[in-house]
């Protein structure tokens, strides 16, 4: 019965988005009244509400005459793991994917926008929802019925079982994700729409604000899970999911900063950013969605592939088009001072694209390989260990420049840039000459000090009266992310680690950490069996305690799980992990590493988010205050002059 | 002031020399102090995904690092030793692709990108941030004017248009997702499975009987001569000389049916099977097992336990 | 550089121009493509590397010395289940071509002799002649991926063949017996 509704709230869905779409049309084309359209777009939530509702019902109560209860439910598994498993597979995830869609749509049905921009918007956000909606109908309904329906089902994949990030990576991803569609929409709706498309750039900011703020704390937690969870001790491995969520990113941040200043001048570059980011969640959803990445044959198993394909070139087609009827380019003139702030962010958006490229190149090139080589060729970290990572050093360096963007005076900003300049080289004569870490790590210690002593300038300097919340909003995300790039650059570089067999009673050293191996036991049940090793484990700082990796085994998807332990430190974590037992229980194979600097990550993952945040909320206070002033001062981000 | 200058050129320099001989210092060979582990890194597990040997915990990878210790040892250099894997997996072995062919992709897309894009920043940069043209208004039907016939016509081409999109949408999948479901469909198809199978597990009795099952369903003589030869392996030879008969009366020159007639009369009535087998390599004498059959004819031993194991080549298929 | 509001021509539009410039360069790199077959790793064909040394029983194996004969080796362990299910099959198949100059020889990857003899008695092919290969060195030389793994070396001692995973008789019978007539 749960399936037959389930099914029955996606085809509500579908219609709905579907009326939705046609009823904003006639708003932006007839100018007919809002409040159906709006009606419809609220339906669609709904219906997404009911429709994830429903499969979590179904999964809470076990009923595993629905397909995806019987593919991803057990009774074994915990009532929070039963919950999140609505999106531990592809047919459910879709459905979350749904629901954050439909109450974007929602919220943005809602506001007060001139009305033929805001109804091409939706138009848009509207006609991608009935998409997706369609294709969890009919491609991946997760509500299909089991005849007969088995007693118990596999649960979900055991890696998605281990660690509380699961509740909110997924979600916080999607709110990124989704996010995008609105300076999409806005972006392409704004050429339909005539004189009222000038203030798109305006409306557009604090949505992409919202989205890449999720998608930032979404990636960290990523990172946060592969490193809690998958036991080989990293935290990022360039694979093409991972890529996925990174490429929206690295253009939303490049939208982000082209829409500061003056961003009329940008106009061209503003619409590319923009419709760039969404078609890059769409592609990234191809690429991971439809298994054509493992393999070009996996591809077309499922109809989602092509269809997830068909749309991916239908939204290029689109951009291309509406995209290609924005305003010209401004004529040629006076040039920009070569130190300002419009060239610095040029650069930026440059780095980031080209960063952008090389991932993107990288991601999708075993697809173009395979059939024109024949063989499967994958492109490992090597690669982007040449291309991104020196040009994200780069980045990182132009990072610490804006403190002297905001003088005239070439000698005062050369003046302010002494400080953090003389900080770097420090840094890095010091770290250079006490240790090797190899010049990328070198580098970007040197880079991530000039920004952070630059931050710190800004902070305690406080020149020009109360600081605006968007500066203070910079300042700390830049300086998460210098964070980021000492955390990866000490942890890649420092990072010690051992891997051996042991018998109890050996010992296993790295660097000054060491564990001894005191007995091994065997457990079974709640579904599972685990392996655990009892071990006396000595940190470099003298500290000892006991700790017990396991490795657990589950028969329902055969697959074994390591269940690493990591001791979280301030300046390093110490991270141990059992890889495998001998039959007689004797001895175990087992990886000490000592990872220093790891919690930076974490730290400047949550800094930048935090600047995203704040930005959000200083440009809502500043757009408070004006519309309580009652003034039209000149917006932040008008699209198009006059 | 002088005093001040001074000193702060004097920190600079002390400063660039400390920064500077620190870079120098890390461009050594430092990163990576083993050898083993450098050449290990650039090569990829071939029975992995996406993991380098050093990474890897599969036994092949260890072993391959295990062969990369001792060529080190050999005094051999990074370079031969890749090429030695090469010679024996293919240029997939390495991790960093080479920079040729296809592979050129690789580095030609954000090398482009770097040059588009940055001509774009340059025209941007250049440019005077004064008023832009704005697109010609009436450009579609966005035009500014009341809502006339044209929006209607819009809306009804545009919501005709979607409705569209999202039927053939529907279509598709349905046409897509049509082949998985309907492949183990064909019961003859799963039965022929399942004997070809027996027969591996030297069932031999098993295979008959699925090969006699998917008969009923479709009299074939390709089956009928497996069948022949399922009953002849299980012993039962006057089983197989019934079918081969059946086959050979329609078409009495099959090599295949003569071949197991021929073979099954060894078993029933000896004194014809010579004439039979003869025949048999009359009429292909290249069938791979017609050499076993001229040693048989020749007075040797038959090879294992009494049964002679050549196939008939229209079995294998 | 238009000075004025003059449309540019399509082709010098920046997307146009940017994905025109792609496809250019797609094109050069398929031209540019070498033209050498991509499986030269692949040792389908060609002299067998060097395959000798002391046997499980104390024996000597030279595949050198087995010229003028076909050769089966097949790379397996006792910790690969697959390889457990295929061995009775090729030492069937070496028992049935024995006296046509067909032999079996196993490159056991990363084991222990104990437990190969145990996988030997289990399987009932205790005759099999079995090249120990501790630290798996002799497999990478063949460029072993992963066990099972069996190669067929002809009478000049070339690999004319090589099944990554497990055997079938079919296969064995398509490799194996044209090689067989050339005594």
């Amino acid at each position: 019965m749960l399936a037959d509704l389930g099914t029955a709230t996606l085809a509500a869905g579908l219609l709905c988005a579907t009326l939705a779409a046609l009823l904003w049309l006639r708003v932006a084309l007839v100018g007919a009244p809002a409040r159906p359209a709006r009606l419809a777009t609220t339906g669609g939530l709904l219906s997404a509400v009911a429709a994830c509702a429903v499969l979590e019902t179904a999964l809470l109560r076990h009923d595993f005459g629905v397909r995806f209860v019987a593919e991803n439910g057990g009774r074994q598994v915990p009532v929070f793991y039963t919950v999140t498993s609505l999106w531990s597979a592809l047919d459910g995830s879709l459905l979350l994917w749904l629901l954050v869609l439909g109450g974007y749509a929602a919220l943005l049905a809602r506001r007060a926008y001139p009305t033929r921009l805001h109804a091409y918007t939706m138009v848009l956000v509207s006609a991608v929802a009935a998409f997706f909606f369609v294709l969890s109908h009919v491609a991946a309904n997760p509500f299909r019925a089991v005849h007969p329906a088995p007693l118990d089902g596999p649960g979900p994949n055991p890696l998605l079982q281990q660690h509380p990030a699961m509740g909110v990576h997924p979600p916080l991803l999607y709110a990124g994700y989704l996010g995008l569609v609105v300076p999409f929409a806005l972006a392409l709706a704004a050429p339909l729409a005539g004189r009222e498309g000038r203030d798109w750039l305006r409306l557009a900011r604090p949505w992409t604000l919202a989205a890449w703020s999720a998608l930032t704390a979404g990636i960290g937690l990523g990172a946060w899970w592969s490193y809690a969870v998958l036991g080989w001790g990293g935290y990022w491995a360039w694979d093409p999911v991972e890529n996925a969520s990174l490429l929206p990113w690295l253009t939303a941040t490049a939208f982000l900063h082209t829409t500061l200043g003056r961003p009329a001048r940008r106009a061209g570059w503003n619409r590319a950013l923009a419709c760039a980011s969404f078609l890059l969640v769409l592609l990234g959803t191809f690429l991971t969605r439809s298994g054509a990445v493992a393999s070009v044959h996996a591809f077309t198993d499922s109809p989602l592939g092509p269809m997830l394909l068909g749309l991916v070139l239908l939204a290029v087609l689109a951009s291309a088009v509406l995209a290609g009827r924005g305003p010209r380019r401004p004529a040629p003139g006076r040039a920009d001072p070569l130190l300002s702030r419009g060239t610095a962010v040029l650069v930026n958006g440059v780095l980031l694209a080209t960063i952008a490229a090389a991932v993107l190149i990288g991601t999708v090139f075993p697809l173009l390989a395979e059939p024109l080589t024949g063989s499967r060729a994958s492109v490992g970290p090597g690669y982007y260990q040449r291309t991104a990572v020196p040009l994200a050093i780069v980045l990182l360096l132009l990072m610490g420049v804006p403190p002297a963007l905001r003088v005239r005076d070439r000698a005062e900003a050369l003046r302010r840039l002494a400080l953090p300049g003389a900080a770097a080289l420090a840094t890095m004569a010091v770290v250079g000459l006490l240790s090797r870490p190899g010049l990328p790590a070198l580098t970007a210690f040197g880079a991530a000090a000039f920004v952070l002593a630059g931050a710190a300038g800004q902070v305690t300097g406080r020149r020009g009266g109360a600081a605006r919340p968007v500066r203070w909003a910079s300042v700390l995300a830049h300086a998460g992310l210098a964070l980021v790039a000492v955390g990866v650059a000490g942890s890649s570089a420092y990072s010690q680690s051992g891997e051996r067999s042991l018998r109890i009673g050996e010992t296993l050293r790295a660097g000054d950490a060491s564990v001894r191996l005191l007995s091994v036991e065997r457990s079974a049940g709640g579904g599972d069996m685990a392996v655990r090793a009892r071990l006396r484990l000595v940190e470099a700082d003298g500290r000892e305690r006991n700790v017990a990796p396991a490795l657990r085994y589950h028969p329902a998807r055969d697959t074994a799980v390591t269940v690493p332990v990591i001791d979280t430190g301030l300046r390093r974590d110490t991270y141990v992990t059992l890889l495998a037992v001998a039959a007689d229980g004797g001895s175990a194979t087992l990886r000490l590493a000592v990872n220093p600097l790891v919690s930076l990550l974490w730290c400047g993952g949550a800094l930048i988010t935090g600047g995203g945040l704040l930005a959000l909320a200083g440009g809502a206070a500043r757009r408070g205050r004006r519309a309580k002033a009652g003034t039209s001062a000149v917006p932040v981000g008008a699209g198009v002059p006059a | 002031m002088r005093w001040r200058r001074v000193l702060g050129a004097l920190v600079l320099v002390a400063l660039l020399a400390g920064a500077g001989t620190a870079l120098v210092r890390s461009t050594g060979p430092a990163g990576r102090p083993d050898p083993v582990e450098a050449v290990a890194a650039s090569l990829r597990c071939p029975a992995c995904q996406g993991e380098s040997v050093v990474d890897s915990r599969s036994p092949i990878a260890a072993s391959m690092r295990q062969v990369v210790a001792d060529q080190v040892a050999q005094g051999r250099s990074p370079d031969e030793i890749r090429r030695w894997f090469v010679q024996r997996y293919g240029e997939e072995v390495l991790a960093d692709p080479p920079a040729r062919g296809v592979f050129l992709l690789l580095w030609a897309v954000p090398v482009l990108v770097l040059l588009g894009v940055g001509y774009a920043a340059v025209r941007t940069a250049r440019s005077r941030g004064g008023p832009a043209t704005c697109p010609p208004a009436a450009a579609g039907p966005a035009g500014s004017g009341p809502p006339g016939r044209t929006a209607r016509r819009a809306w009804w081409a545009a919501s005709l248009g979607l409705v569209a999109t999202m039927a053939s949408v529907a279509v598709a999948a349905r046409q897509l997702d049509r082949p998985a479901p309907a492949a183990p469909a064909d019961p003859v198809a799963v039965a022929v499975r399942l004997a070809q199978d027996l027969e591996q597990q030297q069932r031999y009795a098993a295979a008959a009987q699925m090969y006699g099952e998917a008969l009923r369903d479709r009299p074939d003589d390709a089956l009928r001569l497996r069948l022949a030869f399922a009953l002849l392996r299980s012993g039962d030879a006057a089983g197989a000389e019934r079918t081969s008969r059946d086959v050979l009366t329609r078409s009495p020159d099959s090599p295949d049916g003569l071949l197991v007639l021929g073979l099954a009369q060894r078993g029933t009535r000896p004194a014809d099977a010579p004439g039979t087998l003869r025949q048999f390599l009359a009429v292909a004498p290249e069938h791979p097992a017609a050499v076993e059959i001229r040693r048989l004819l020749a007075g040797a031993p038959p090879t294992v336990g009494g049964t002679p194991t050549p196939r008939p080549a229209g079995a294998t298929g | 550089m238009s000075r004025s509001g003059i449309p540019r021509p399509w082709w010098r539009r920046p997307p146009v121009a940017a994905a025109l410039t792609l496809a250019l360069a797609v094109g050069a790199a398929l031209a540019l493509r070498p033209t050498s077959d991509p499986a030269t790793g692949d040792a389908a064909s060609g002299p067998a590397p060097a395959l000798a040394g002391t046997t499980l029983d104390g024996g000597r194996f030279d595949l050198a010395d087995a010229r003028g004969q076909v050769v089966l080796v097949n790379v397996f362990a006792s910790w690969c289940g697959p390889c457990r299910d295929e061995l009775p099959l090729l030492a069937e198949a070496e028992r049935r071509w024995s006296d046509r100059g067909v032999r079996l020889v196993g490159l056991d990857v990363r084991d222990g002799p104990e437990a190969v003899r145990a996988l030997l008695k289990e399987t009932g092919t205790t005759g099999l002649v079995v090249l120990p290969d501790p630290d798996g060195t002799r497999s990478v030389d063949w460029g072993v991926r992963g066990v099972p793994e069996t190669f067929v070396v002809d009478r000049q001692g070339r690999i004319v063949a090589r099944q990554r995973g497990v055997v079938t008789a079919r296969w064995l019978e398509q490799q194996v017996t044209p090689l067989l007539g050339a005594a």
